[in-house]
């Protein structure tokens, strides 16, 4: 394998764990450096396995094997390839799981921020509602309070009831009066024309009686002559 | 100000600036202190914030009322009222703006005024104390235009309505009387301990707070407190309160109290008490609502003790300012 080819595998690497790190967040590249130190080192892990591959190659190509043992180790290095590239598929799928749960955080973070603007929303709303409600609980109470007071009179209903019973009482009465007083009128008058009708018959009376007696005084007078 | 002072001190007076930021309150000592409400309510507030930011002595006497206009705070203490500038105060500079007394009849005695309020339609100035009359001054001018004379005993407590422009004071007499303020006429006399179902004979007949709300008064004292009708001057409900109370307010639904008895009572028109809220004096004398400022929007309550208990939820006390 070229020197330039296992270059290349390294840079990529080197690249895609800086890519997935940058995209996590912001790590400086010289983070990604000393982690990838720290966890590598030059010894364990894939890094090694390409090294390792490399020598071997190179060994391989210019040493004079036997025909098995430069079978058996065609197939080592073949296997030590097959490693290294399931290792680099392996890094790719998590470089994409990254990306995906980024995305996913996003869509959460985006929800939360939509359910918070609409829960001030509705705090400010309740709160009218409860402004209102208070308006009214007080009118409700005014009312309830004028309308105790209120009922503390007595009907409307029936004070008119009494009102007209009295009303007609009094016509009738009043009724009542007035033919009792024209009875009267009458028998005044009519004991006035019995009394005129009495003295009247007296005074003929009286005439009647002057009349004979000066009759009487006359006669003998004249018997006497 | 050593402790047996602190111990003796009763807060009488209280009133918000107008931009609704300070607390000027009123004592015995005819002291008058100052209080930051901005710096007592923000988050990193510590126990130096809860004390006066100035706090002097304006007048001889007991501070009994403290009023608040566009600009100046005026106090009333024995026999004179004084106007200190808030712009003043709050650099705190104690000089006073104006001081200026009231005609009085006779130059015997000075009698304390007890209730100080503001007719903003014509800007005069509604002062009621100790010598039975109700004196009305001119804010521009400050003249004492006009005197109303009616009540037989000390006035107690004044109150305005807007709509109708009358004035409703309440004295050691037991009578509310209502005056309209355009004509200077008595218009009504409500004797309120003549009612049954408010008087209480065993505290007496003064009458020392009122409140109204359009066409509803509250007047309590010796009487229980009552909710009135004030077109049919009948009485709609009366509230079982215990002790005497000595002020009341409208605030949305409900009606807020203070008096005898260590508690801010909040009652429901309808004649409930719906709770007793707990506080640090024994019995309180001045109940105030910040409702200025929405930022501050607070009660703040004083009586016998040197505290003032500040509430931002009305329900519970949050905490207590000292003089």
């Amino acid at each position: 394998m070229s020197l330039c080819v296992r270059a290349r595998m390294s840079i990529k690497f080197f690249q895609l764990i800086q890519l997935a790190c940058w995209r996590m967040g912001s790590i400086t590249d010289d983070e990604v450096i000393r982690k990838r130190l720290l966890i590598d080192g030059d010894g364990a892990g894939d890094d090694r396995r390409i090294n390792v591959l490399m020598k071997s190659f190179t060994k391989w190509c210019h040493s004079s094997f036997s025909p098995e043992e430069g079978f058996s180790q065609y197939q080592r290095m073949v296997t030590s390839l097959a490693q290294c590239e399931f290792s680099m598929g392996k890094t790719l799928l998590v470089y994409d799981m990254n990306l995906k749960e980024m995305e996913n955080y996003e869509a959460i973070y985006a929800d939360i921020e939509k359910s918070i603007t609409s829960a001030h929303e509705k705090i400010a709303e309740c709160k009218k509602e409860i402004q209102r409600a208070k308006r009214i609980r007080k009118n409700r109470q005014e009312y309830d309070a004028l309308a105790r007071v209120i009922k503390q009179h007595p009907d409307r209903h029936e004070t008119l009831k009494q009102l007209e019973a009295l009303d007609k009482e009094l016509q009738e009465l009043s009724h009542i009066k007035e033919n009792v007083e024209d009875k009267l009128e009458l028998r005044k008058k009519q004991f006035h024309v019995l009394l005129t009708t009495i003295q009247e018959l007296q005074q003929t009376l009286e005439n009647d009686e002057k009349t004979d007696s000066d009759d009487t005084q006359e006669s003998p007078m004249e018997n006497g002559d | 100000m050593g402790p047996v002072e602190l111990l003796h001190m009763s807060v009488f007076s209280q009133s918000f600036s107008p931009c609704g930021r300070f607390l000027a309150a009123g004592n015995n000592y005819g002291e008058i202190a100052v209080f930051s409400l901005s710096a007592a309510l923000s988050p990193d507030a510590s126990e130096a914030s809860q004390k006066p930011i100035l706090n002097f002595t304006a007048h001889d006497g007991p501070v009994f009322s403290l009023l608040s206009t566009d600009t100046h705070l005026l106090s009333a203490g024995n026999g004179e009222i004084s106007a200190w500038s808030w712009a003043e105060l709050i650099k705190k500079s104690t000089k006073a703006a104006w001081t200026r007394k009231p005609s009085y009849e006779t130059s015997l005695e000075i009698p304390e005024i007890n209730a100080m309020i503001i007719n903003p339609k014509d800007n005069s100035l509604i002062v009621g104390g100790g010598d039975n009359n109700i004196h009305i001054m001119d804010m521009e001018t400050g003249i004492f235009k006009s005197v109303l004379k009616g009540h037989t005993d000390y006035i107690h407590c004044l109150c305005f309505k807007e709509r109708e422009e009358e004035i409703l004071s309440g004295g050691e007499d037991g009578a509310v009387r209502i005056w309209d303020a355009r004509t200077n006429r008595p218009v009504h006399c409500i004797e309120v301990f003549k009612y049954e179902e408010c008087a209480r004979p065993q505290f007496g007949k003064w009458i020392s707070c009122l409140a109204t709300d359009s066409d509803w008064m509250l007047c309590g004292g010796g009487p229980s407190l009552s909710l009135w009708h004030l077109r049919s001057m009948s009485p709609t409900s009366v509230f079982p309160l215990p002790g005497c109370q000595r002020e009341a307010v409208f605030y949305q639904d409900l009606i807020m109290s203070v008096g005898e008895g260590p508690h801010v009572s909040h009652c429901l028109h309808g004649g409930t008490v719906k709770a007793q809220i707990p506080c640090t004096p024994s019995s309180l004398n001045t109940l105030a609502l910040n409702l200025k400022n929405s930022e501050h929007r607070v009660m703040t309550v004083g009586g016998s003790s040197h505290q003032i208990d500040v509430f931002t939820n009305f329900s519970y006390r949050a905490f207590s300012l000292s003089f």
